[in-house]
């Protein structure tokens, strides 16, 4: 029963990658105790044993204005006592609507900068979206790009391994990987303005990257090296960008997908229909994946909105017989995934709950597929593992789900007693108006 | 925009006592939910009814997706959605057009819907105070104080809400009369969001059928709307908690009971309730065939040599109070183990964050068991301090869905008295010397050893079997690491930091120096 995405609190995508900041302390302006409680749960559970400020919020506090001075103070003593790189101010629903004055806090207080991060949930939509919110309020603080620059900087939340893969690829073709954000340390980002190149690696970074254009002056290269097609095309980008030996970059290129591809012929999907839905912009290159092993994906469910940066991944799924929907609800995720049998979903946890009753394997997005490497031939062998190994298990869903139907005999619906798809998934979907 | 803000409310106007936890000027680790989240989560446990949240998504799928599944182990609540306020409702329109659709949506034959504001809704003037007639119809709206209420509060104001509208809820045609055979006993809490109640609401039913009288109502947890109104047809009724369900208990008007924590607790509540239903000799029957049944278990570990250990295993206690006054009228008052340090988490006198940190930081031993929420276990592992932690109160991410965990009643007794004679042992066991490398080799002979050993001159001028000196810092420090672990493992612990110590020293060359304990200390902290 939902117009919106499934996401989770938009916000939360902000707040989980500046907590994990080591030098950074952030102050998350709560809209009331439900609301940092909430944030308090998942940011220990997903993030750090670090932990959460937050000015106190009632009624009174915000009538009278005093939450203000109060921040102000909080800012002081945090740059006092523990003096870290940054403080960012994460303004959640209820301060954004009532309106701080921001513009007065200090920009700095001694070697700390403190940097307002807006976020309210009800306008950002997406985790996705936040993410780059995240990346747009930090990197607009830095300097302007160095006379000198070179390497390359990675944007996006990858794998704790993948730059230094990507850093030995590029290596061989002349180039270096400079930085990383979202990254753990505020050196990470202010390293941006020696990198020679922007890379968004995820298709949803398009409002910092807009700025980025205005300000930093740097070649960007849209895509990652995820995929057969995907990781040649991403090096052939990098090389020809920074100008590099095109011979050898070819060469590299050709080396890196004959990789990818024998890593995914280890794991043939053929004939298997995976429904994919997902909210971290992270699922396009998933998809990607997917069909090239084989497997059928008719439609990408995305909280994600439509953006120039995506529109490229976007065709290419198109080609291959996968239709994007941004924006998408749970409403017609569960639509579709009751009129068809799946062979597995990737997706929410409520939709993956659906599917599990259905008795059909699933992978909840967030804890499984967000934690693993998708880039290159390591990437690609540790998620068709995890989505081979799922698939394998589904006798175990099975009978899990006709154990607890009202007649075991008969399951009104579970995967295994369901005969041949009795609905086009696109006519279901186009009949709920949402292709 | 202009900020809504109710009249100021003294306390002796609220409808119940139950006081919520201060508002402070600065929050660390907040432990509490707040007035939507403790609506949602009493109105939800009723079977019939809708609830549908006036705000963005975020306050939707935080506590009904995110918050319970790490509570409940629930994917999500199926009968929660929200009016998924945007900037376009904030700004513009405010928020009755999407929560007409919603509560439309909601408004399935025989359920009951119910609107619950949040912060967003009520900063911006929500729509309870204007709806019309033809958005209400048969919603109820609550106006959840989300900005200023704590979810324990929230939670007391939403069953007497129910109760206030008992007359609105509609019985269906079909629903069967209950024939009443016996004393009726009904019970007011839990609701989501409750820790251990599954367990504990399992023990208390036992209870309660063990004397020989009927389990009416568990509300709102096992109960209907439209049945609220059949709390008043019973003979006695147990509040679970003391954060919530006095004010409703009161409104009802029958005897009124709490649970009961340890062997004394639970004899007095048997015996009470056995008395005020006119079951004495029922009652007492009970106790005395648990006293060889789930008691037997009790009896044999208080016998054995596992409580000798009590008296010399400190433990702490930083929870709601229900739990941890429970917790320490049992741990502390029946079983003896000394409280190092006990605080409210939640509640009028709850203790701040850092005073918690301070106060189990510097407890002299540590104390040996640290029941807690994850605020608690976060000071144990950044303070490293030697303590075993175990949950006993959100936040916190843990799964307490089997029923064998309770901590109220003689179950209750039984399962907290093995917890902590399991965690005596595991402390055992991290302090006794182990090791997977094979035995020493001995390289030289005897003979060899003796002839060589008074001449061997070291760097440092001594012989080689000369004792290490320790500096006076080392010293000190290492008796400080000793005293913070519990008593009956400071004869291993010692050991291994003087054998550890010594032979680094040796090593290098040097007496044992502060540098040396704090690296065999940090070695051997969990």
């Amino acid at each position: 029963m939902s117009k919106q995405p499934s996401s989770m609190c938009p916000a939360f995508g902000a707040v989980r990658n500046l907590l994990r900041m080591e030098d950074a302390v952030p102050i998350v302006i709560s809209s009331g105790d439900g609301c940092l409680y909430g944030h308090t749960f998942v940011a220990h559970f997903y993030v750090a044993n670090r932990p959460i400020r937050s000015p106190g919020v009632s009624s009174e506090i915000w009538a009278k204005g005093s939450m203000f001075d109060e921040l102000r103070a909080m800012v002081h003593d945090i740059a006092e006592k523990h003096s870290p790189a940054i403080i960012p101010i994460c303004s959640l629903c209820v301060s954004d609507t009532v309106g701080l004055p921001f513009d007065l806090l200090p920009k700095q207080v001694g070697a700390t900068e403190v940097i307002y991060v807006p976020l309210p949930a009800y306008s950002v939509h997406t985790h996705a979206r936040a993410k780059d919110i995240v990346v747009d309020s930090l990197v607009w603080r830095l300097p302007p790009q160095r006379k000198q620059r070179s390497g390359v900087n990675l944007i996006g939340e990858i794998f704790p391994s993948d730059p230094i893969v990507l850093d030995g690829v590029l290596r061989r073709i002349g180039s270096h990987v400079n930085t990383t954000v979202p990254g753990p340390r505020w050196a990470d980002y202010v390293a941006m303005v020696d990198g020679a190149l922007n890379a968004p690696l995820h298709p949803f970074y398009s409002e910092s990257v807009k700025r980025m254009k205005m300000k930093q002056g740097l070649p960007f290269v849209e895509g990652a090296p995820v995929g057969i097609a995907g990781t040649e095309k991403w090096i052939v980008d990098v090389g020809a960008a920074l100008a590099l030996d095109e011979t050898r970059v070819r060469m590299v290129a050709r080396e890196e997908k004959a990789r990818v591809e024998a890593a995914i012929s280890e794991y043939p999907l053929d004939g298997l229909t995976v429904m994919v839905a997902g909210y971290e912009g992270h699922e396009f290159l998933l998809v990607r994946l997917l069909l090239e092993a084989g497997a059928k994906v008719p439609f990408l469910s995305t909280a994600v909105n439509a953006n120039p940066l995506a529109r490229e991944e976007e065709a290419w799924l198109a080609a291959h017989g996968c239709t994007v929907l941004y924006g998408a609800n749970f409403d017609d995720e569960i639509g579709a995934l009751t009129n068809h049998p799946y062979d597995l979903v990737i997706g929410t946890t409520p939709l993956c709950a659906h599917a599990k009753e259905l008795g059909i394997p699933s992978i909840y997005y967030t804890n499984a597929i967000a934690t693993r490497s998708l880039m290159l031939a390591e990437g690609a062998t540790a998620v068709l593992q995890l989505v081979t190994q799922t698939h394998r298990a589904k006798e175990r869903y099975d009978k899990v789900a006709r154990f607890f139907a009202d007649d075991e005999d008969a399951p009104a619906r579970t995967y295994t007693s369901w005969a041949a798809p009795a609905i086009d998934l696109t006519t279901h979907l186009q009949a709920n108006g949402a292709l | 925009m202009a900020v809504g803000v109710r009249p100021s409310v003294k306390p002796s106007e609220l409808p119940s006592d139950v006081v919520n936890t201060p508002i402070r000027k600065q929050v660390t680790d907040l432990d509490h939910g707040g007035g939507d989240t403790g609506a949602m989560q009493a109105f939800a446990s009723l079977r019939d009814v809708n609830v549908v949240l006036d705000g963005p998504v975020g306050c939707h799928v935080m506590p009904a997706v995110a918050v319970i599944n790490y509570t409940d182990s629930i994917p999500y609540l199926q009968n929660v959605t929200c009016s998924e306020l945007s900037e376009n409702e904030v700004t513009i329109t405010g928020t009755l057009p999407a929560l007409k659709e919603k509560v439309a949506r909601a408004s399935v034959e025989g359920r009951q819907v119910i609107i619950v504001s949040t912060p967003v809704s009520e900063l911006i003037g929500g729509a309870w105070t204007t709806i019309d007639e033809d958005v209400k119809g048969s919603a109820l709206f609550f106006d959840a104080h989300a900005l200023d209420d704590d979810e324990w509060k929230a939670r007391d104001r939403a069953l007497l809400f129910l109760w206030e509208h008992r007359a609105h809820f509609v019985r269906p045609a079909d629903a069967p009369a209950v024939p009443k055979t016996k004393p009726r006993v009904h019970l007011i809490g839990p609701t989501y969001g409750c820790f251990n109640s599954y367990s504990d609401l399992a023990e208390i039913e036992r209870l309660i059928r063990g004397i020989g009288a009927d389990v009416g109502l568990v509300y709102p947890f096992k109960a209907a709307s439209w049945e609220t109104a059949d709390l008043a047809d019973g003979d006695a009724l147990v509040v679970l908690y003391k954060e919530f369900g006095i004010s409703l208990a009161r409104e009802v008007g029958l005897p009124v009971f709490h649970a009961p924590f340890g062997l004394e607790e639970t004899t007095t509540f048997l015996r009470g309730l056995g008395e005020t239903l006119g079951l004495r000799e029922q009652a007492a029957a009970f106790i005395a065939a648990e006293k060889k049944s789930t008691l037997a278990a009790w009896k044999d570990i208080w016998n054995s040599t596992h409580s000798d250990f009590f008296a010399n295993a400190p433990i702490a206690i930083v929870a709601p109070p229900t739990y941890k006054d429970g917790l320490e009228r049992y741990l502390g008052g029946e079983l003896g183990l000394p409280i190092a340090f006990s605080a409210y988490r939640t509640g009028p006198e709850s203790a701040p964050s850092d005073a918690v940190r301070a106060a189990l930081a510097d407890a002299s031993p540590s104390p040996m068991l640290v029941l807690g929420s994850i605020n608690e276990r976060m000071i144990v592992a950044q303070e490293r301090m030697p303590s075993r932690f175990m949950q006993v109160s959100f936040p916190g991410a843990v799964v307490r869905r089997a029923t064998g965990t309770p901590f109220v009643g003689y179950a209750g007794a039984v399962w907290l008295l093995q917890v902590v004679c399991e965690t005596l042992f595991d402390v055992l066991f991290a302090n006794l010397p182990t090791s997977k490398a094979p035995p020493v080799r001995a390289d030289v002979t005897t003979r060899q050893i003796l002839s060589a050993a008074p001449q061997a001159q070291t760097d440092t001028g001594k012989g080689q079997n000369a004792v290490v000196t320790w500096t006076d810092e080392a010293k000190a420090q290492a008796e400080r690491v000793t005293k913070r672990v519990p008593f009956f493992v400071r004869v291993s612990v010692n050991k291994k930091l003087r054998a550890e110590s010594e032979k680094l020293a040796r090593e290098r060359r040097t007496d044992v120096d502060l540098a040396i304990v704090d690296e065999i200390t940090a070695r051997f902290s969990p």
